[in-house]
Parts: structure tokens; sequence; C-alpha cells
């Protein structure tokens, strides 16, 4: 399987935050979800990826090529949609195509057009009159247009409405359906993942917890549920995060260690739940 | 080349919706050059201000967060730099040969101003050596700090200005031989200046390319 994105041992410390030894692989044709609670290094390791911050150690390799020797041949095959807008607010649609066009060899110009029209944006609006979610497909349609292999998205469902989020997903879906696109979406909207991607990246306060298919990721916990008399020491000490009502609790098991607690009722986990429970250890909400 | 003539249009089209504010930048010292019935006295001003107009592009990129897009685009971050660079210069010869014309015009027309060959040379040299004393300071620091604070470094070259014409009005000192030469020769002296200029300006890029390597977004 060919790994579009490949990174390893990737290291960047700052004053108060450090980025610990991240390691993992997107496979052409997929889809991988880059999941953590704020501040936990998701934006940090994209713009180590897209190399507007400068790693301390470690490799990161596109396409099998080095993202800081082969930077140029990198980036003209990488579409990037930020969290906010990053084209000039009073540039019309046809003007930013022509100041961004300009830098890409093989641009297609009726495949922006027709994008454009299927997303519904006018080419003489100003890029500050379009609402958010328009913005966004703005810089998809963008990608699009040069063929980007590997799309980038730095949370870009944070502030669109569920219907504008329902469709990103299914533009995501639909652009990979091919088997030569890779999508690597950072979010903390994680219920966009349960349905979207095939992998999942997770990382906590800077360190790598899980990398791997989604469904492993899933299925590696699940949620036990009892009666507040019911959260035995043995609970306590497995659970990897426990929450605790007036009525009862939650906690977060390995299914490994599932056969231990058998008697209680069980569900299975989602990815909020993985990430909400790995950040809470025995808090209590009475 | 491509990639450098391709920023500086990226830049000019950045700056589109102010050039009326430019325009108007440019007509304002037209008023000092009657006052003072001089084209040096003009054209010394419009470079001025022009040279301050440099901002607009980072105030610009810096409000949009376009350092992202600059980030992800496939061009050297050094052709992004010399990009902006030749966008200043071409500003700069626009507002040079517009500040020549007009100026020229207005002082004959209206305040009867004799306008000469010699006349036009010194003003167009003051201007490049003015609009050359704010740009090469003020564009590196504009990289390294950003508008707002990197303004704030504008003043060096005034105050470097100032201290020179003091320096020249309150001592008398006897000028070097070679500077002497330099000031009989007009050739050798336009020569000299603009080589000064060239040289300021590549060392300015060599800073601001620096500077923008070592940045993080």
């Amino acid at each position: 399987m060919t790994n579009y994105l490949e990174v390893s041992n990737l290291s960047k410390a700052f004053k108060n935050f450090e980025l610990r030894d991240i390691s993992f692989s997107l496979p052409k044709g997929y889809i991988m979800g880059l999941i953590g609670p704020n501040g936990s290094g998701k934006t940090t390791t994209i713009k180590l990826i897209l190399n507007i911050m400068k790693r301390e150690s470690g490799e990161i390799k596109i396409m099998g090529m080095d993202n800081r020797i082969d930077e140029n041949t990198v980036k003209s095959n990488l579409g990037v949609v930020f969290d906010s807008n990053c084209y000039c607010d009073d540039w019309t649609v046809a003007q930013t195509e022509k100041s961004v066009s300009a830098f890409y060899k093989n641009w297609d110009k009726s495949r922006f057009s027709s994008l454009l029209s299927r997303f519904h944006i006018e080419t003489k609006k100003k890029v500050k009159e379009l609402s958010k979610g328009m913005q966004m497909k703005l810089m998809l349609a963008c990608a699009f247009s040069y063929d980007a292999k590997l799309l980038i998205l730095d949370e870009p469902t944070s502030g669109l409405d569920p219907v504008s989020r329902d469709e990103l997903l299914s533009i995501l879906s639909e652009y990979i359906e091919d088997g030569e696109h890779s999508v690597l979406f950072s979010t903390h909207i994680t219920g966009d993942l349960e349905r979207a991607a095939d992998y999942i990246t997770y990382i906590n306060g800077g360190e790598l917890f899980y990398s791997g298919s989604k469904d492993d990721f899933v299925n590696m916990f699940c949620i036990v549920k009892g009666g507040r008399e019911e959260l035995s020491a043995e609970l306590n000490k497995k659970a990897v995060g426990i929450r605790k009502f007036s009525t009862g609790f939650e906690a977060l098991v390995k299914t490994e260690d599932l056969k231990l607690f058998s008697h209680f009722n069980i569900e299975p986990a989602k990815i909020e739940d993985i990430v909400v429970f790995t950040n809470t250890k025995g808090e209590s909400y009475e | 080349m491509n990639n450098i003539i391709k920023a500086a249009k990226m830049d000019l089209s950045l700056v589109r919706p102010y050039w009326w504010n430019t325009l108007f930048v440019m007509l304002f010292p037209v008023v000092f050059s009657i006052m003072n019935r001089s084209l040096v006295y003009g054209v010394s001003f419009t470079m001025c201000f022009i040279g301050m107009t440099t901002s607009y592009t980072f105030s610009i990129s810096e409000k949009n967060g376009m350092e992202r897009l600059y980030g992800i685009l496939p061009v050297p971050k050094k052709h992004m730099v010399i990009g902006r660079y030749l966008y200043t210069c071409a500003v700069g010869t626009v507002a040079l040969l517009f500040s020549l014309v007009v100026d020229s015009i207005v002082l004959y027309k209206w305040a009867s101003v004799e306008i000469t060959a010699e006349g036009v040379i010194t003003s167009a040299l003051t201007g490049i050596v003015m609009f050359t004393l704010y740009t090469v300071f003020s564009l590196p620091m504009y990289y390294k700090f950003g508008a707002i604070k990197g303004r704030y470094f504008m003043f060096i070259p005034v105050a470097g200005y100032l201290a020179i014409l003091w320096v020249i009005s309150n001592i008398n000192v006897e000028l070097d031989p070679v500077i002497s030469g330099l000031l009989d020769n007009n050739i050798v002296f336009i020569a000299a200046v603009l080589s000064v200029c060239i040289i300021a300006f590549s060392l300015s890029v060599f800073a601001s390319v620096r500077i923008v390597r070592n940045k993080e977004v």
C-alpha cells in the first residue's frame, strides 16, 4: 500500500508545550481524522507537515518526498483548507482564481468554473461577502482545480452548520472515490469522523495516543455503566476514564478488560467518548 | 523570474482597493511643490509618502492571515520576498515618474518655475534616495515584526537623514578628495548614488529572505 503521508518521530518544543515523537502514516485513497482536544498539537502537526513551522526532529514524507527538500513539488500536490479564509477578503472569487491559479501549472480553469457552479459560488462576489461555509468551499474548489493529491483540512467544520458539514463530508468522500487522493482531516467535532474517516490519529497533550484504523480504535474501548455503589476499586484501576454522577457512573474500559465487567451495562464507545474519557480520570458531575 | 513576477502581481492585486488612496498620496505633495516653488520638494515628499505606503501589502496580508496562503503556495519563500520588492520598486518608479511629470507641469504652469534637465535629474535622484532610505530599512522590519510594529522602524532612516543634514550644515568638514571628485563629475556621481541604492536594496532583500526563512507561521 502506497502512503501519501508518512510522519516519523516528529517533535517540536515550545515554551509551554511540546509535541513529542509523533508517527503515523496515511495510505493513498483514504481519509484520516486527526483528533484531540484543543491545544493537543493537531494544528502544530499540520503546520509542521506544511513546513510553515520548523520541526526539531523527525521526518515527514509526502507522496514519498521530503516536505523540506522537495517543498515546491510537494506543495503543488497538496491542497489545504484552513479553519478560516486565507485569501484577501477584498478579492472577488474571480480575482482569487487569477491570483492563486498563476502558481499552479496544472490549474484546470473549467474544473474551477464547474466547481463554483456546483457549490453555488458567484464569481463576482467578494470573498468577504461569502459565508464561512462558502469560503471553505472556495478553498476546496481551488485545491480540486489543480488536482491536489493530498488534501489537508485544519478544523474546517468548526463554525459550520450541520448542513454545510454534511455537504463537506460528502465532497470529501467523493474526492477519494477514485483511490488516487487522500485526506488528512483535523477536527474536534468527532461526529464528522464517525461517518467519513477510515483512519484515526489521536494526539493528546502533545503525544500520540493512537494511530490506525477507525474501526480498531472504536473497538478498542467500551463504555461500562452502573450504579454508584457498583464502582469497584478494580474498575477504578482498569478504567481509562470515569465520569461519576449522583445516580451512577460511566467508565471507558479497554475491550480486552471487558470480561471482568460483563455484569455491567455495556455500550460501544464512540470516538467522542474515547476523547472525552481519556481526558477525564475520575471527574465528578454531582 | 516567473514566480517573482507572479508574486509581485499578487501584491498588486492586494492593494487594488487602495489605488485611489495611493493616487491621493501622490497628489498631496504637489501642494508642497507649489508652496516651495521647488521640484525637489515635491518629488521628495511624494517618494517619502509612497515609501510609507509599502506597509499596505503587509497590513492586508496580516489582516487576512495570508501568511498561511503564502506558506502553501508551491513557490520558494525567496521568490515571494523578491516579488514584494519588485512590486515596491514598481510602485516607486510609477510614483517617481508621476511626480516628476505632474510637479513639473504644475510648477511651470501655475508657479512659473523654470524646469531644467538638471533640476529634473536632481529631483529624480533625491526621490530615489528618499524612497530607498524608507524602504530598505522598513521592509525587513515589516517581515520581522509585522505591519504595525514594523512601522516604528520607519523613523530610523528619517533620523539618519536628519543627522546627515545636521552634520553637513553644522560642521565645517574638509570633503574627502574621493567625495569631492564624485561631486564634480555628474555622471560618476549619479552612477555612485544609484549603485549605493542598488546595494542597499540587495542587502535589504538578503535580510528579508533570511527573516522569512526563519519565520514560523
